[in-house]
This record gives C-alpha cells, sequence and structure tokens, in this order.
C-alpha cells in the first residue's frame, strides 16, 4: 500500500503521493488522515520574499549546509500559475542543482494552480507526507507577493524572509504581512552597494513591531558565494524552540487549524446575513457598542 | 517619409514626391508597417528628402579615417580581401589535419579549429563515453595531439583561430608546437576566438568552464601575456554571435557585444594596460542574417561607435586602437532542415551582407549545418561560395558600395540609435559584467527570442519550407550525405593512446607544474596563462589544467533564466 | 483516472551541449497550452533524470538535444525502465540525424521534434502522450 510504502521510506511513493495530495479527492484525504499521526518530526521552515532576491539560490545553500549537519532535506519550491493558461514553468531547479545525486535531499517543484496565498491548496498536505515520509527539514520556498506571508507563517515552523539591499520600495510593500510574520530578515546579495542602509532600515521597522512579538533577526548572506549561510542557519536552530515532534505537530495544527477557522469565518460573516448579525451591526453604527464589543458579538453568533 | 532635408529640392521633384506618395498610399492600402529584426521602422522609399546632407559627411569619413563607418582600412576589399575562414572540428587530430589540408588546398587562407563538446565541457576524451567523442569538434588533450592537427601546416604562416574559452588551453598546445618545430612566437598569428567569457554566461552555456571571476582573472592574464610574449595574436575576441543565435536582435546584438569590450577595456585599463596597445588587438565576432540591409548597418553603425567609444570611455589615442575588426559568420539559426538545399541561398544572402558590411574575415556554414557536422561536400560548396563571390560578382571592386544608399545611411543612423540605446540598458546596470550577473541581458535576449518565435508561428515570418513552400517530410532532405560520425576505431584508439601517455609521461614533471598553477591562481602577481603553458609542455592534459583551476578559481555554473 | 490537473513535463537535457534557445520555447509552449513545466539547466546526468522524473512524478519527459547528445537517450530509457517509470514517455527535440531516429525509436522513445516542428504539433502531441501515461497507470495509487 502507499502507506507502508511511504513511511518505509520509497521515493517513488513519496513522488505518487504528493501527486495524490496534489490532485486531491477522497484518496487523498483518506491518505492525508492516516498520515497525521505520523507527522511532527520535521522542522518546516519557510522561505519566502519577493522575486530576485535569490531564494533559491540561497535555499540551495541552505540544503548544503542542513546536509553537512546529517540532516535529510526536503524541499518544496512553489511558482505561480499563469492566470491566462493555467500552466506554469516551474524553473527553481535551475539554482538548485547541487543535491540531486543526494539520497537523502527531496525535491518537489509545485505550482500555485490558481490558489492565491502564494502556496498551493495542497501544501500542508504535501508537507505532512514528506514528514510522514521520514525528511527531518523541510524548506518550503514560495514567492513573496500578495499574502503568501500570512500562509507560510501559518504552515511554517521558522518563518525566513529574504530581501536584497536597495529594494527599500519592495520592503515597504511587503509591509504588514512581511513583518507580522518573519522569524528571521535575511538581506541577501549583502556584497552589493547599500547593505548598511537596508540592515538599518529594516531594524527600524522592526522595533515598531509591538511587544507582543517576538523580536526578528536580521541575517546578511551572499547566497552567490555561501557567504553567511551558516549564520543562517544558526539563526533558524536557534529560533527553533519547539523539538519535541509532539508539541511541534499540535503548534503546527494550531496555526494551521486557525488561519483556516479564521478564512471560514470571515467568508461567513461577510457572506451571511441574519437578523442577529444586522443587530450587532446596528448596535455599533448606534455608537450603542465600540469596535472591539460588536467584533466580539459577532464571535458569540452561531456558525453553520 | 523623413524630412531630414537641408537642402532644397527642386520644385518639380517635391511634386513628383507627393505624387509618388499619394500613388503609393492609394495602391498598398491597409498593408502593415515594416520592421526590421531590431525593431527599427523601415519606409517603403527613401530618397533625396532623407539625405541628411553635408553635416552628415563628417559623421561618416571615408574608409580607413575616423570614425570608420566605410571601413576601417583605405583599401577594404579592393586591397586585400576577407580571410575565408572556415571553422573546422571533427574526430581525431588525424581527421582534421586531413580535412584541414584539403581546405588549404581548396582556398582556405585562415584556419580555425573547433574541439569536440567534450572539451569545451573541460574533460579529457577518457571521461566521456565513446559515441559522444569528436562528434562536433576535434577531440586535443594535449600538444601532441595539436601538433598531429596541425602537421604539414605551417603556422608561422598561416593564422590559426583557436576556438577555445578559459584557460585557452589550445593555444597553450600552439606554442609548445611552436617551440617543438622552432617558430618563433612572435611568427604566431591568430584568435583566441572564445575568449568573451561573458557571452559564454549569457549565451553558450556549453563553453562557460570557469566561475565569472575565474574567467575574468584569465582573461587578463592572457591578455598581459600574449601583449608581451605572442604580439601577433588576439587574446580577445568579442562574440556577438552567440547571442544572436540565441535570439538577440542584430541591434542588441551589437549593443552587448560593444558593452562587453568595454567591460573588458576597463578590466585592462585598471590592470595598468596601455590602450592605445591592447586596443588594436581586440577583435569582434559576429552573427550575420538572412536580414541584409539591417546586417550592413548594424555593422557600419558598430564600427563608428566603437570609434567613439573607445576614444571616450577607453582613453585611445591613435587611430590603430579605435578600428573595428571583425570576423562574421553566416547565422546557422537562419538555416533550416527543411530543404537543405536553400541554405545554399541564404548561406550566400548572409555572406553578401557580411561582405558589403566590410567584415574582414568570413565563415560561411555549410548547407547541412542544422542536421549534421558539415559533410565534406556541403563543405566545399560554402568555401565555393565566397570564392564566388569574390570572383563573379564584383563585389570587391567597391569599397562600401552601399554608402551613399538613403536607405542605408538612414538605416546605418536608426540602427546606431537603437545599439546606443541599449548600451545605455547596460550601462545603467552597471555593465556589462554585473548586468550579465543579474540575468538582465539574459532576459532581454529570451525576449526577443520567443517575439521572433512567435512571428514565425504566426506567420507573420515567413520562412520558406517550414512555415510556406513546404514539401511533405518523405520526400525532403534527398540532397543531404548522410550523417558521419567518427571511427569509433579511430577514436577508442585515440582514447587508449591518451591512457597510455598518462601513463608514461613523467608525473613528477605533472605534479610540479600542476602545483606552481594553483599557486598563481591564489596569488594576485602571477600569471596563471604563463603557468598554462609550461604545464601543458610538461605534459599536463586539457582536463587536469580545467581540473586545477576550477579547483582554485570556481566552477563555471550559468545563469539560466527562466 | 484524473485528467484535470494539469500534466507535468520535465525539459531537460543530457550529455554535454549547453543551447537553451530551444527548450526555452518549448517550455514556454507547453506553459501557455497550460502544462507545468519543471524546467532544468543543461548536463544532467541520465541517473539524475530518472531521479527528476521520479521526484517530480511528471507525466512525460522532454529531451532537448544538439550535437549527438540524443546517443545517450537509450541509456536513458533502460534507466527508466529499471526505476519502474517505462510508463513515462520520452520525447526528444532538437537536432537528431535522419539515420539516428531508428536507434532512438527502438529504444522507446516516443516522438522525435527537429527543427521547425509547429508548435501545434508539439503541443498536441505532448498531450496526447501524457494523457496515454496517466491512462496507462492502473491502480496509480496503491
Amino acid at each position: 500500500m502507499l502507506l507502508d510504502a511511504l513511511m518505509a521510506g520509497d521515493r517513488r511513493a513519496l513522488g505518487r503521493a504528493i501527486t495524490l495530495a496534489e490532485t486531491g479527492g477522497d484518496r487523498a484525504a483518506e491518505l492525508g488522515r492516516q498520515i497525521r499521526e505520523h507527522t511532527g518530526n520535521a522542522r518546516v521552515i519557510g522561505v519566502t520574499g519577493p522575486p530576485g532576491a535569490g531564494k533559491s539560490t540561497l535555499t540551495n545553500r541552505l540544503i548544503g549546509a542542513l546536509r553537512a549537519g546529517g540532516q535529510s532535506v526536503a524541499v518544496l519550491a512553489v511558482d505561480p500559475s499563469s492566470p491566462i493558461s493555467g500552466g506554469a514553468i516551474l524553473g527553481d531547479r535551475l539554482r538548485m542543482t547541487s543535491h540531486t545525486d543526494d539520497d537523502d535531499v527531496f525535491i518537489r517543484s509545485l505550482a500555485a494552480r490558481g490558489h492565491l496565498g502564494g502556496l498551493t491548496a495542497s501544501t500542508p498536505a504535501v508537507i505532512d507526507i514528506l514528514d510522514a515520509g521520514g525528511y527531518q527539514q523541510v524548506i518550503l520556498e514560495t514567492v513573496g507577493t500578495g499574502q503568501s506571508e500570512v500562509e507560510v507563517g501559518e504552515i511554517a515552523d521558522i518563518r525566513v524572509v529574504v530581501c536584497t539591499p536597495g529594494m527599500g520600495d519592495d520592503i515597504q510593500a511587503m509591509k504588514a504581512g512581511l513583518f507580522e510574520i518573519a522569524d528571521i530578515l535575511v538581506v541577501n546579495k549583502s556584497d552589493q552597494d547599500g547593505v548598511d542602509q537596508t540592515v538599518r532600515h529594516l531594524e527600524s521597522m522592526l522595533s515598531l513591531r509591538g511587544p507582543e512579538h517576538t523580536r526578528a533577526v536580521i541575517v546578511q548572506t551572499t547566497a552567490t558565494k555561501g557567504d553567511g549561510v551558516d549564520d543562517l542557519l544558526n539563526a533558524i536552530d536557534r529560533c527553533s524552540t519547539i523539538l519535541n515532534p509532539n508539541e511541534r505537530r499540535r503548534d503546527r495544527t494550531r496555526r494551521l487549524l486557525a488561519g483556516r477557522a479564521a478564512e471560514l469565518l470571515r467568508e461567513h460573516l461577510l457572506r451571511h446575513d441574519s437578523e442577529r448579525l444586522d443587530t450587532a451591526c446596528r448596535a455599533y453604527e448606534n455608537g450603542e457598542r465600540s469596535l472591539e464589543q460588536s467584533a466580539r458579538d459577532l464571535l458569540k453568533l452561531e456558525y453553520p | 517619409m523623413n524630412r531630414r532635408a537641408e537642402q532644397q529640392q527642386p520644385k518639380g521633384y517635391e511634386k513628383a514626391e507627393t505624387q509618388w506618395h499619394d500613388d503609393y498610399r492609394r495602391d498598398i492600402g491597409d498593408a502593415q508597417p515594416v520592421h526590421n529584426r531590431s525593431g527599427v521602422p523601415i519606409e517603403p522609399l527613401y530618397g533625396p528628402s532623407t539625405d541628411p546632407g553635408a553635416a552628415h559627411l563628417e559623421h561618416l569619413g571615408l574608409p580607413g579615417q575616423l570614425p570608420y563607418t566605410r571601413g576601417i582600412y583605405p583599401t577594404m576589399h579592393r586591397g586585400q580581401t576577407w580571410s575565408q575562414r572556415q571553422l573546422i572540428g571533427h574526430g581525431t587530430p588525424a581527421e582534421y589535419n586531413e580535412r584541414v589540408l584539403k581546405m588549404i588546398d581548396a582556398g582556405t587562407t585562415a584556419i580555425s579549429l573547433i574541439p569536440c563538446n567534450s572539451v569545451y565541457r573541460g574533460n579529457d576524451c577518457d571521461e566521456i563515453p565513446l559515441p559522444l567523442l569528436g562528434t562536433c569538434g576535434t577531440v586535443v588533450n594535449t600538444a601532441e595531439h595539436m601538433d598531429h592537427a596541425l602537421s604539414q601546416v605551417d603556422i608561422a604562416a598561416i593564422s590559426t583561430a583557436m576556438n577555445d574559452p578559459s584557460p585557452f588551453t589550445l593555444l597553450s598546445f600552439v606554442l609548445n608546437v611552436a617551440d617543438r618545430r622552432a617558430v618563433p612566437w612572435q611568427q604566431i598569428s591568430g584568435t583566441s576566438n572564445q575568449s568573451d567569457y561573458l557571452s559564454h554566461f549569457i549565451a553558450n552555456h556549453m563553453f562557460f568552464r570557469l566561475s565569472l571571476e575565474g574567467a575574468r582573472r584569465v582573461l587578463l592574464d592572457h591578455i598581459a601575456f600574449c601583449r608581451e610574449r605572442v604580439p601577433n595574436w588576439n587574446p580577445l575576441s568579442v562574440v556577438g554571435q552567440h547571442m544572436q543565435q540565441a535570439g538577440a536582435t542584430p541591434a542588441q546584438a551589437m549593443g552587448f557585444t560593444l558593452c562587453s569590450a568595454l567591460q573588458y577595456g576597463r578590466d585592462c585599463l585598471q590592470r595598468g594596460l596601455d590602450p592605445d596597445d591592447f586596443l588594436p588587438r581586440f577583435t569582434f565576432f559576429f552573427d550575420i542574417s538572412m536580414s541584409l540591409f539591417e546586417e550592413v548597418a548594424k555593422f557600419r553603425a558598430g564600427r563608428r561607435l566603437w570609434a567613439r567609444l573607445t576614444l571616450e570611455q577607453l582613453g585611445a589615442t591613435t587611430d590603430r586602437a579605435r578600428r573595428f575588426k571583425f570576423h562574421g559568420q553566416t547565422s546557422g539559426a537562419d538555416l533550416t532542415r527543411q530543404q537543405p538545399l536553400n541554405n545554399i541561398a541564404r548561406v550566400t544572402t548572409q555572406a553578401i551582407a557580411g561582405i558589403l558590411g566590410g567584415l574582414q574575415s568570413l565563415h560561411t556554414d555549410a548547407f547541412d549545418e542544422v542536421i549534421n557536422v558539415p559533410n565534406e561536400d556541403p563543405a566545399r560548396i560554402a568555401v565555393a561560395t565566397q570564392n564566388i563571390l569574390r570572383e563573379e560578382a564584383g563585389l570587391c571592386d567597391v569599397i562600401d558600395p552601399l554608402g551613399g544608399s538613403w536607405y542605408v545611411e538612414n538605416l546605418t543612423d536608426e540602427m546606431e540609435k537603437t545599439i546606443v540605446a541599449v548600451i545605455d540598458t547596460v550601462e545603467n546596470a552597471g555593465g556589462m559584467y554585473a548586468a550579465a550577473e543579474s540575468g538582465l541581458v539574459q532576459r532581454m535576449i529570451g525576449e526577443s527570442a520567443l517575439a521572433w518565435q512567435d512571428r514565425i508561428d504566426t506567420g507573420d515570418q515567413k520562412i520558406v519550407g517550414v512555415n510556406c513552400y513546404r514539401v511533405p517530410e518523405e520526400k525532403d532532405n534527398h540532397a543531404v550525405p548522410p550523417t558521419v560520425r567518427p571511427a569509433k576505431d579511430k577514436m577508442q584508439a585515440h582514447v587508449d593512446q591518451l591512457r597510455r601517455f598518462k601513463t608514461d609521461r613523467s608525473q613528477a614533471a605533472v605534479q610540479q607544474s600542476l602545483t606552481a598553477l594553483a599557486r598563481a591562481a591564489n596569488s594576485t602577481d602571477d600569471n596563471v596563462f604563463a603557468r598554462v603553458v609550461e604545464a601543458t609542455a610538461a605534459g599536463v592534459t586539457h582536463g587536469e589544467v580545467i581540473a586545477c583551476l576550477r579547483q582554485e578559481l570556481g566552477f563555471g555554473q550559468p545563469l539560466i533564466v527562466d | 483516472m484524473n485528467t484535470q490537473t494539469p500534466y507535468r513535463v520535465l525539459v531537460t537535457k543530457v550529455g554535454l551541449d549547453g543551447h537553451d534557445r530551444g527548450s526555452r520555447i518549448v517550455a514556454a509552449y507547453l506553459r501557455d497550452a497550460g502544462m507545468e513545466v519543471v524546467y532544468t539547466p543543461p548536463w544532467q546526468s541520465v541517473d539524475q533524470v530518472v531521479r527528476l522524473a521520479n521526484d517530480e512524478d511528471v507525466d512525460l519527459v522532454g529531451i532537448s538535444s544538439l550535437s549527438t547528445d540524443h546517443l545517450i537517450v537509450p541509456d536513458l530509457m533502460q534507466a527508466l525502465r529499471k526505476a519502474a517509470l517505462e510508463h513515462v514517455p520520452v520525447v526528444v527535440g532538437g537536432i537528431v540525424p535522419d539515420t539516428e531516429h531508428a536507434l532512438l525509436f527502438d529504444a522507446g522513445v516516443s516522438a522525435i521534434f527537429g527543427p521547425g516542428t509547429a508548435r501545434d504539433t508539439i503541443v498536441n502531441t505532448v498531450r496526447q502522450l501524457a494523457a496515454a501515461a496517466r491512462d496507462a497507470l492502473e491502480n496509480p495509487f496503491t
């Protein structure tokens, strides 16, 4: 059976299982259910950032650094699908050539297939498969556009955001989502001019984050030369406070479910019509209830 | 209609012109505007009203005078016709030698050696599966091999182009052979045809052996060494051909190439070399497409631009240092697999464009280029094409015969503008090295390639035999001689001989040379190429030289943009 | 059997050649036809191509070949069989002398696209082959 082969480390089964998860349907859901109790061992590292930041090159180096530490590594590289044709060119492997012969490295290129968050609809399931398949480190590499930072935040245990010097305007554009979730901010191509300025800029933006967010770390790298990669790995290790697989699984589940629940709730509240909803809205409009109170009132409404 | 007239037209002419314009408009109806491959709009007629007038004559110059628009020498082809430099490479050195002697008999005046793809990748033949060896070039891994390849070739008299990227082991072998034959290095002439590592990084990945930084270092050492020790050798050929073959428009190919040349010039200046000394040894290597007038204009504009750039950007003071010398190769990308004999007509057109464009050296493709490594008869026809054009078509009688053509002068100016726009884009990105590193150039070329393919796919650009005038597959290709693969037994013997060579030579000498080479790579005051020459003289093979330098200077990983 | 998710195609190169103008264009054709193209650099070994085909679980492998690199393809076909990937069709695009077509077809290659092959021919052939490959997988997920 596929599950057994997968758990035994059969590479063919792994490739097929991921396709199944991507395809969806009952069999995929069934496999997903069977697998879940076997997850939690893998540490999921999310790598995101704007196009051109050098994420793939950096990921390639990170694989090397993790392998040097004896860790098995899986990589999910997500690229957007063409909104016109639905097709995609999955070109992340162009920068990840060093590890094809390594039996303890598994790289899979995924297309977003219309999923808007920058990941794919099946990403959580695919990560579970790689986790259950025995890979100790799973790197999830995505293009940081729109809301993908938020999605990555829900799925990844450690969130690395990559930018380059002189991306000042782009950093502004990445704004809230980025700084909400980043555990580590990487300034890549740090051999270019403007790196110090960029670091200062980032530090000042991070200092604006509220105290409820843990302090993000800034690391400088030059991925093409391999500089700073060890620093990045050290930073990742320091951020990895949860080591117990059960705890990790629970933490990831909470984030995943919270994210999905929030999404569902939001959709529902926007589209749902009911008297009680109208009452709650009116109370806010009349000034009877504050924003905070009205929002809490909505949470108490029944959700089908 | 361009109206750059500075002189008055006779009233009768103006009227006639207006009449023509009206007649033309009425007859042509809804015809689409025409653009050439570089995007320059092409009018249906050019006449005195587009004549830029007297001011333009200074801008134009005369042959052999700055800014060299009309040619870099006063006599051009009327004085000395272009070198017929056919690229050859196939099989073992012995098989290459056989072919090269035949070509010399048939009129080739300069020779070129293309090594096997395994050599390009930096391997010795004992590391590669036998079927891949010698199919597209000659397997030369040692100085002995070069000696056999050039047997009975007077290397003091015949110019030899080595199509070999950094670290230029093939030239190293030639110098070793010269020593064996007691030929002074001052008499060795030719070109390091594939010294332009930027063009490889960008558009010919198979040729990219060492890291960008490593290639940069070795090229400078190579130029410095050759200027001093092999003064008649052109250590640098800046190549526009790879980029045009990869899909760059003619204007882009010229623009990018001039930017590369600027980059190399600046690197040389930083090294402390004298521009008036190194610039005369910079040569260029361009593709010639089917777009005849565009190519002529491209080359004329290129000459004029280079004359300006060498002065303004590189500090050249002598006229000689500002001359744009180039070798042209007819574009294989324009040839078709369908109805291959048609390619003879194509190559002829391209060759005419190059000749009228004022090239110094020409390679004409064989008609089976897109199918095979050229067989003997197609290769012979390619040389004959040049002979016919030279002897029978009167193309050499007049220097820059298209000069003064209202169209060509206008097009030269327009191409110049388009080329300058490309140069500005690259310079604004920090120069060619930075632009290549970032992938900017690759992206621009990729876009042009897709746009061209789109024109063919939609039928906008007709290609005879491909999207029009087709012939059923079964009825096609009879003219192409069957593919000749190198004789397996000869190649196996060649591989075996190399293995024996490696065991029989002095291991101590080899080790010593490799140590010296590695040391040179890691120090800033030693010349890597000088150590290469010593190493190959001591029996170090091509693969071993490259393995050593890849170890010290980095493996060449090209940036591929998706 | 699902035919709705996009076909996944590997576009890669074996052997020594490094030219990618043709493979980039074909990758664009296939993407515009709704397929997902896993695009790699050149100089992949036979074992690496097998690994790519497996890990990316592609519906078809496209080899771009200039010079004589296609002579390696029979080895690739054998290696795919050994890896239980014989159902994955392999097509070769580029320059293959007519006299060597039989060598490739006998080894199991499904199609050869020479220079000047029309876009629609490439896209339709790839689509048909990929569809057949998916259909041929019985009990694909056991």
